[in-house]
């Protein structure tokens, strides 16, 4: 599913280039749930955000589903975003002013789903998370793990391939942060959906079945798990 | 998505009250005072549209001869032997009426009497304007000469309705007339030629008045007005007409032209007989003013919208990686402007009905929404949706373009230095237009007074006139001796006409040792008897007034002081001039007075004696009786020698404020919208203060930490936007010095414009925006620390 070949990032300072990734090669495979750890700085958020084409390596290849993402337009990348990549943000980033079932919906706007289709999937959503109380709610209505439940719940709606979940569980209490760990492997295992998430937590990463370890730049370890 | 959209936008409105109510407000003012002036524009430009032939009647024009084959002077108006002619001969002309300008005369029912305005036309002035007749019609209205079509509101007030057909009102106290139509009042927006209160036949016009009646080339009291057809090329009519008199006189060095009715209002100035367009540069003005306001309300909103771009760039971040892409982005950006513009608009339309009479009273003009027809509506449509077009794509399309990454990792640098100069840029244009209207006002305020300070060489006050009509002709001696007698005023003199007066302008003069064959300089005419320096305290240079102890009098005329410069005489008592080849010799010479324009020189003026050219009868009020006491006395004596006519006093000092009028109109305009786009500009500048320092909470509560004082944080504050301030009024300053200084040379007459208008201009934008941006910062610098702190 994902192919990454020599990826290179560095920012170039008064003629000094500081590395954030190097050489970086590695695939993910569909239906793998990858777990990216390191120290603080290591390059893990922007190994992330080139896999969720936020942002451009300096250097290298990068293939998803078989297509070169560093040849493609905007408008390719928003198909993409739109059909198979959810993201999963560690400050949630809901959007402020819309109640929960619009920002479930939102997604499907984008992607043009029609009105019925729409409705029923946001039910279907909301049921499965136990929120059909919340949804006329607003975000700042809800608590942390409620928040990120439906920040989950948007990323899902557009039935992704791919999670892309950047510490989903880092402003989370332990209690609520192991629910949504729960939640992110029964979807790898039920669904088929492939799980990439950063992460600090030891225990965290045990839930998935691959564990990459960066340290300044470089891939240190790859490791599968035995979950 | 746009119901989603309309959601959202209406909940962001309602989070964000006080930058939401800025900007409704500082819309709603801009819309509204944009409004209001295309109200006033539309009015201007509708002049004489009513009639849906409107744009195929022309009115003669006619050229006056000057100096080197110029063209001297060029007025409506052509003589009555010209009109039969081209009916004749121009196969053009559909239909032509002849007609005079309009005239107060007395109009009766019983005692029921009034000095209205009366017109005389030919009957096929009927087939020119399509008037809406409530009673009678266009085919028997003119029929009989002894017939009147009476307008609505001359009608309900001569008998109290409308259904008045045949019946009979009298008409100068001598006529009967019998009622043939009535008609609906005409607009408000039609010319002073043609707005009637009652309109008679030609035909009844010649029977009172001879001149009406014989074929004349050199009286030009009469307006002639074509319909041609509407394929015509005027041009080449013109040129026929110019053969055609020229075969009929072979004296004709008057050309004469048509000239669209509906143009001469807003492009009523010619210059050697080629219009050079007229009040229609005011009205491009007003536009100008409108649409500035407009902008500057515009730029608020763009301004109010970058600067929080902060935030809202989260949200672009958000959507884009749930997959929005830039158009859907864009639309929901513009669907917010849009809804703020509308909520704008209901207000701006609620704040026009309630200012409009204010705004009438003002100006002087009846205007009112109905003026707007439904295209204008399209129009006003057009407005808004431009308006939140221009007001929400600047943050719609510098918002949609941010990267996401950037956005959700919040390194975005409130826009870069693009956006934060832009967003200057755009504060320092507004504040640029409010200080250029700010000097202007001043300047034109400046001017007015400058010119009602000159000397007018007449005092004005406790001086009024009446109209000399009826017996007050016949009978003057008896009521001046009565009205001296009664203590009521102190000096009385008739004269052709009033003080302040147009036209009236000759040129057939001969002195002695004239150099040239022929005179060019158009002299001013006035006819008295006596104490015509007496009443109107003209001050007398040399010689004497006319007076009862000499019978040579007659002949004799006094001469303002220009004309004395004309004539160029060392010792002019005594002395000679020859006009219209009768002799006369100057018995005095008084200073200068002002009678027509106040803004340049008039023509120099020669006062004849001659008691059967009345007119006006002007009266110095005895000051030491109240105002309303003397009126009292005049008007009784007046009804007792003339009870037909109503005692129609006017006060010499009101009229002249008249002739300030458009210059006034131009004033209060300007005073109006300049106060309102500084307003509208602080508006701005507080929504972008009271921003700028939340995002600086927590700034400011480390620095207080660190032991800054409330001083130092409020400059630190304010000082950027100062420094806006400033640079507008760099540039400012030599821009409205420039435009006033053109402004100003336009007049003959005209002050100079002082640095302390400049200098108060500037500190008093800059003590304004001073006022707004530390009220803000002040509130923000006193703040408590540990709040701001706690933030994050």
């Amino acid at each position: 599913m994902i192919e990454l070949k020599n990826i290179e990032k560095y920012y170039a300072n008064k003629g000094v280039k500081s590395y954030i990734l190097r050489h970086v090669t590695t695939s993910i495979k569909q239906g793998e749930f990858v777990s990216i750890m390191g120290p603080s700085g290591a390059g893990k958020s922007t190994l992330l955000n080139i896999l969720g084409m936020l942002e451009e390596p300096t250097y290298g290849e990068y293939h998803f589903m078989g297509e070169d993402v560093t040849a493609m337009k905007e408008r390719q990348r928003i198909e993409l975003y739109r059909n198979h990549i959810g993201f999963v943000f560690q400050a949630y980033h809901l959007i402020d002013e819309m109640t929960v079932a619009e920002n479930i919906e939102a997604p499907l706007l984008y992607k043009k789903i029609p009105g019925a289709e729409r409705k029923s999937r946001i039910a279907d959503v909301l049921d499965r998370f136990n929120m059909v109380a919340k949804k006329d709610l607003f975000p700042n209505q809800l608590s942390g793990g409620q928040q990120q439940l439906v920040g989950i719940a948007r990323a899902l709606v557009a039935q992704p391939s791919i999670i892309l979940a950047d510490e989903p569980t880092g402003n989370l209490q332990s209690a609520q942060a192991e629910q949504i760990m729960d939640l992110f492997k029964k979807l790898n295992q039920e669904e088929n959906i492939t799980i990439l998430q950063v992460t600090h937590s030891e225990k965290n990463a045990q839930y998935g079945n691959r564990i990459l370890t960066i340290e300044d730049g470089v891939i240190k370890e790859d490791v599968s798990v035995n979950g | 998505m746009f119901k989603l959209n309309l959601k959202i936008a209406l909940r962001n409105l309602w989070k964000n009250k006080t930058s939401s109510f800025i900007n409704v407000i500082g819309l709603a003012i801009g819309l509204a005072a944009c409004l209001m002036l295309l109200l006033y524009v539309t009015y201007e430009l509708n002049f004489d549209k009513e009639s849906k032939n409107s744009e195929n009647v022309y009115t003669v024009m006619t050229n006056i001869p000057g100096d080197n084959g110029k063209v001297s002077n060029t007025f409506e108006g052509s003589t009555t032997a010209l009109g039969p002619l081209l009916k004749e001969e121009i196969p053009e002309i559909k239909h032509l009426a002849r007609m005079n300008y309009l005239k107060k005369a007395l109009i009766a029912v019983g005692e029921n009497s009034f000095k209205k305005l009366g017109k005389f036309a030919e009957p096929e002035i009927l087939k020119l304007f399509d008037y809406q007749y409530i009673v009678g019609n266009a085919a028997t209205a003119m029929q009989n000469p002894k017939s009147v079509i009476l307008t609505e509101s001359t009608a309900k007030v001569l008998f109290g309705s409308t259904q008045v057909l045949n019946r009979v009102v009298k008409y100068q106290d001598k006529e009967d007339l019998t009622v043939s139509a009535v008609i609906k009042d005409l607009p408000d927006n039609t010319s002073a030629t043609l707005k009637f209160d009652y309109l008679m036949p030609w035909a009844f016009y010649e029977m009172v008045d001879a001149s009406a009646k014989e074929l004349n080339w050199g009286n030009f009291s009469f307006v002639t007005m074509a319909l041609l057809d509407p394929n015509t090329d005027v041009t080449r009519v013109n040129e026929k007409i110019d053969k055609v008199v020229k075969t009929h006189l072979e004296q004709a060095n008057q050309p004469y032209f048509l000239y669209p009715l509906s143009k001469l209002h807003l492009y009523g100035k010619f210059e050697n007989g080629v219009n050079v367009g007229g009040d229609i540069e005011q009205i491009y003005l007003f536009v100008a003013l409108a649409f500035g306001i407009l902008m500057i309300a515009c730029i608020n909103f763009m301004n109010m919208a970058t600067a929080k771009s902060e935030k809202r760039a989260k949200e672009v971040g958000i959507k884009k990686t749930i997959g929005a892409n830039r158009v859907s982005l864009i639309m929901q950006f513009l669907t917010e402007s849009m809804v703020l513009t509308f909520i704008a608009v209901i207000v701006a339309i609620a704040l026009l009905e309630i200012f409009l009479p204010t705004f009438n009273n003002l100006l002087n003009i009846k205007l009112s929404i109905g003026y707007f027809s439904a295209s204008s509506w399209m129009w006003i449509l057009g407005i808004v949706f431009l308006t939140g077009l221009i007001a929400g794509s600047y943050p719609a399309f510098y918002l949609s373009a941010f990267n996401p990454i950037q956005t959700l990792k919040k390194r975005i640098k409130s826009g870069g230095i693009l956006a934060i100069n832009l967003r200057q840029v755009l504060v320092v244009g507004q504040f640029c237009f409010a200080i250029v209207l700010i000097i202007s006002t001043m300047v034109i305020y400046r001017q007015i007074q400058f010119i009602k300070n000159r000397p007018m060489g007449i005092d004005v006050n406790a001086l009024v006139e009446i109209p000399q009509d009826g017996e007050l002709k016949t009978k003057f001696e008896v009521v001046k001796s009565q009205l001296l007698k009664s203590g009521a005023v102190k000096a009385v003199s008739q004269s052709s006409v009033g003080l302040s007066h147009r036209g009236q302008n000759f040129m057939d003069v001969k002195w002695e040792g004239m150099a040239k064959p022929l005179n060019t300089q158009l002299f001013n005419q006035v006819a008295t008897t006596y104490d015509f320096i007496k009443t109107n305290g003209i001050k007398l240079k040399e010689g004497r007034d006319f007076s009862k102890n000499f019978a040579s009098d007659s002949a004799g005329v006094l001469i303002s002081a220009t004309a004395l410069k004309v004539f160029g005489y060392t010792n002019p008592i005594g002395k000679t001039v020859t006009i219209f080849d009768d002799k006369y010799t100057i018995v005095g010479v008084f200073d200068d007075y002002v009678w027509d324009s106040p803004y340049q020189s008039n023509n120099p003026v020669i006062v004849f004696f001659d008691p059967n050219r009345t007119g006006t009868i002007t009266m110095r009020l005895n000051e030491a009786n109240s105002i309303a006491q003397n009126i009292a006395t005049i008007t009784e004596i007046t009804k007792q020698v003339n009870p037909a006519y109503p005692t129609d006093i006017k006060f010499l000092n009101s009229i002249y404020l008249e002739k300030y009028n458009s210059e006034k109109t131009l004033g209060i305009l300007s005073n109006l919208f300049g106060g309102l786009a500084i307003f509208v500009s602080c508006l701005g500048l507080f929504g972008l203060v009271a921003y700028s320092a939340e995002q600086r909470t927590k700034e400011f509560g480390v620095r207080k930490v660190l032991g800054a004082s409330v001083t130092n944080l409020m400059q630190l504050l304010s000082l950027s936007f100062v420094k806006m301030i400033v640079v507008a009024i760099i540039i400012a300053v030599p821009l409205s010095y420039y435009a006033m200084g053109k402004w100003l040379s336009k007049f003959e007459f005209h002050t100079e414009i002082n640095w302390w208008i400049m200098l108060l201009a500037a500190f008093g934008t800059l003590a304004m925006a001073l006022i707004t941006v530390s009220f803000q910062a002040y509130k923000s610098a006193k703040a408590n620390p540990v709040d701001a702190l706690k933030y994050e």
